[in-house]
């Protein structure tokens, strides 16, 4: 599970203790939600953390970078 | 002839008064230079104490060599011990201040990273405990001792700030940590990934 969780600019801050992930084919938040929460309900805790860069729960690209509070 | 047999007593007391004159002046350079010894220790002992205990040892065993040869009577003994023990404890007044920046340098680092570290995970068992099922490797046991862990260790990171606002730079780094190896064992058991300078430095 943490070597899925990928982390910002590694080197440049090393106290960085914000979780990452990145997003693979066939993801969804509410898989995602339940990798790391066990829950996919739980999926709009993911979206909230990551507003600045998802406008629709529903809509998440390969290769983006979400935060996992 | 006769007038030497006089000089004889004479010499004899001279040569007495001498000696004694002599004694007398190793025994006060060498009260002079304890009681100096003693002085420059007091003035540094309680940073050196605080910030290299291992080495306090060595000055405070060289102050009690030389007042037991003082009482021995052996004064040059006393004076060479004692006046060697100033420039010892300049040097470790040097090293104890040398590393009490050396804490402070650390404690700046950890005090930025380890918020971080406790916010991020309160924050997943916060998520945690609203799930109504937990994901693998994770049971609720597991949960239960990683909140108690996390909630122990922000009590000492608590307990380190206020050592480090006192002033006592050393009791802050040991507190800070435990505060780390802590936090580091509950995001392992939360499967949660540790930040590179908590994963490696000491």
């Amino acid at each position: 599970m943490a070597d899925e969780e990928k982390r910002e600019g590694a080197g440049a801050d090393a106290w960085d203790a914000t979780q990452w992930h990145v997003v693979e084919k066939g993801e969804t938040l509410s898989k995602i939600s339940k990798k790391y929460y066990g829950d996919p309900n739980l999926y709009m805790k993911i979206f909230e953390a990551n507003k600045d860069i998802l406008k629709n729960p529903d809509l998440i690209k390969i290769g983006q970078k979400l935060r996992i509070p | 002839m006769k007038s030497k047999k006089y000089w004889v007593p004479v010499l004899l007391v001279a040569f007495g008064l001498l000696v004694v004159s002599c004694g007398s002046a190793n025994k006060e350079a060498a009260t002079a230079a304890i009681k100096a010894a003693e002085e420059s220790w007091n003035a540094a002992k309680g940073e050196v104490v605080k910030y290299i205990p291992d080495q306090a040892k060595g000055v405070e065993d060289a102050i009690k060599g030389a007042k037991e040869n003082f009482d021995k009577g052996n004064f040059d003994a006393a004076l060479a011990a004692a006046k060697a023990i100033p420039d010892k404890v300049k040097g470790l007044a040097a090293a104890a201040s040398a590393k009490k920046a050396e804490l402070a340098k650390s404690w700046e680092e950890m005090s930025g990273g380890m918020p971080r570290m406790l916010d991020a995970i309160k924050s997943r068992l916060d998520i945690l405990s609203q799930s109504k099922k937990l994901p693998e490797n994770l049971d609720k046991a597991k949960l239960e001792g990683a909140r108690g862990g996390y909630e122990a260790a922000a009590k000492m990171w608590d307990d380190a700030k206020a050592a480090f606002s006192g002033g006592n730079v050393a009791d802050a780094m040991a507190k800070a940590k435990t505060v780390k190896e802590k936090a580091v064992e509950v995001m392992t058991t939360l499967g949660m990934q540790v930040p590179a300078a908590a994963a490696t430095k000491g």
